[in-house]
């Protein structure tokens, strides 16, 4: 039987493609999973920053001296980022710092709060309220965006499981079932119509789940992957059901 | 598109209007500082924006062509109150300090909505995914189990039936990607 479903890999070159350009992809979508999951640690760092700072700054300190004080005591990636960055900038200046320290930081949240903090600074604006303030926004906007995550993720998974691998086995049951390959169906056309099919709907429904996330681009790299393994499924199950 | 980047970048620029005129700078040096980029499709406006003021066209003439092209409420909400600001010299930190406050309000609400909206996207997906391919692999394999019912069904000829296979597929499909288009258009842009 093995060696019989290795058999149907050979005739099928549109499946061998999708499974190598599938495993191909699924290393190109490893690096904006670790990236996205890098800038979230940040962002929902950057609240308590912004706040440390603000109090810091109502203290009695300079921004200079908050912002060391901060590096020092955050110790997550934030912190780190900061620290390294409050290093390298001996040598240039503070705003200059800020600048390296957002673009390091490569989060539209960090850069908006950085340029928001250098044009403070330029105009000489109550940095202390804007801080506090600016730590309430982005609060406000991580808990909308962490909630979406969480209560989305269940559902953007069902939509992948059912459409990706649920349905395609469904179909294999029945057409194995009903029509075995082992009576003598011709099934050609209708199982290279069925596969297409079901390489299409895990390319939508990879497409639909991203989006729901709010990141239908980094899910796209697994689109590949997730069509080779649908229509391997519905061949595989035709042959074993209907053999 | 351009809704969905001007609901993302607006309250962003209304914070950044309000920390710059807060601290006394003027409304033409503000949105110079945001045309300078890092605010998406609102930096391009208030760039091309700048490049017409600098060219010597009044900055109300162009708030106004500007207010004609915004596409969402809280953008023209905005460019009115600016607008407002130029023609009456009315208080703009403040307004802009209740609108920010409001859309804060609305897009905490939006979110809400959109996930709930989207509850029910995998039920609906799955019902057609799964009723349409059901329906149409039996109606596939119809002629070859039926070949001995042909005195009752008349003669059923496999590539018009795979036709019809095809054609409803295809229409699955589509009615998918329809149902998924949902995600994208109710989309609150965080």
């Amino acid at each position: 039987m093995i060696f019989g479903i290795l058999e149907i890999f050979r005739n099928e070159p549109l499946l061998l493609f999708m499974i190598t350009l599938g495993v191909a992809c699924s290393i190109g979508g490893i690096p904006p999973i670790l990236e996205r999951k890098r800038r979230r640690g940040i962002e929902n760092d950057l609240p308590a920053m912004l706040e440390a700072l603000s109090d810091s700054l109502g203290a009695g300190l300079g921004l200079q001296q908050a912002m060391m004080a901060e590096a020092e005591r955050n110790n997550g990636t934030l912190g780190k980022l900061l620290k390294e960055t409050l290093d390298e900038s001996h040598s240039s200046s503070f705003d200059s710092a800020l600048a390296n320290f957002a673009t390091k930081s490569r989060s539209s949240q960090v850069q908006r709060v950085m340029h928001l903090m250098s044009t403070a600074i330029e105009q000489d604006a109550p940095l202390q309220d804007i801080l506090a303030n600016m730590s309430r926004d982005y609060e406000r906007l991580n808990d909308l965006m962490n909630r979406r995550e969480s209560d989305l993720m269940g559902r953007s998974i069902l939509i992948i499981m059912f459409v990706s691998i649920g349905l395609p086995f469904l179909i294999a049951f029945i057409v194995g079932l009903f029509a075995p390959r082992a009576d003598g169906f011709q099934l050609e056309s209708f199982n290279s119509s069925f596969t297409l099919f079901f390489g299409a709907a895990s390319l939508v429904a990879i497409s639909v789940s991203g989006r729901m996330l709010g990141r239908m681009r980094s899910a796209l790299w697994w689109a590949p992957l997730w069509m080779a393994v649908s229509m391997s499924i519905y061949h595989v199950g035709v042959y074993v059901i209907g053999g | 598109m351009r809704s969905l980047d001007e609901s993302r970048e607006v309250l962003y620029v209304i914070r950044t209007l309000d920390v710059l005129m807060g601290s006394g700078v003027g409304l033409e040096a503000a949105i110079h500082s945001i045309s300078q980029g890092g605010y998406g499709i609102i930096s391009k406006d208030f760039s091309n924006l700048m490049e017409n003021i600098n060219k010597g066209k009044p900055l109300e003439k162009e708030l106004r062509s500007l207010l004609k092209k915004a596409e969402t409420d809280g953008y023209k909400r905005v460019l009115n109150t600016m607008l407002n600001n130029v023609t009456q010299n009315t208080d703009i930190i403040e307004t802009l300090r209740k609108q920010g406050e409001r859309m804060e309000e609305s897009r905490t609400e939006s979110v809400k909505e959109y996930i709930e909206e989207l509850g029910g996207v995998p039920e609906t997906l799955l019902s057609i995914g799964m009723i349409g391919p059901i329906i149409l692999s039996i109606l596939g394999i119809a002629p070859q189990l039926m070949e001995d019912a042909e005195a009752l069904f008349g003669p059923m000829d496999q590539g018009m039936i795979m036709s019809i296979v095809n054609v409803g597929l295809f229409l699955t499909l589509l009615g998918m990607a329809m149902i998924g288009l949902k995600a994208h258009t109710k989309d609150p842009g965080l």
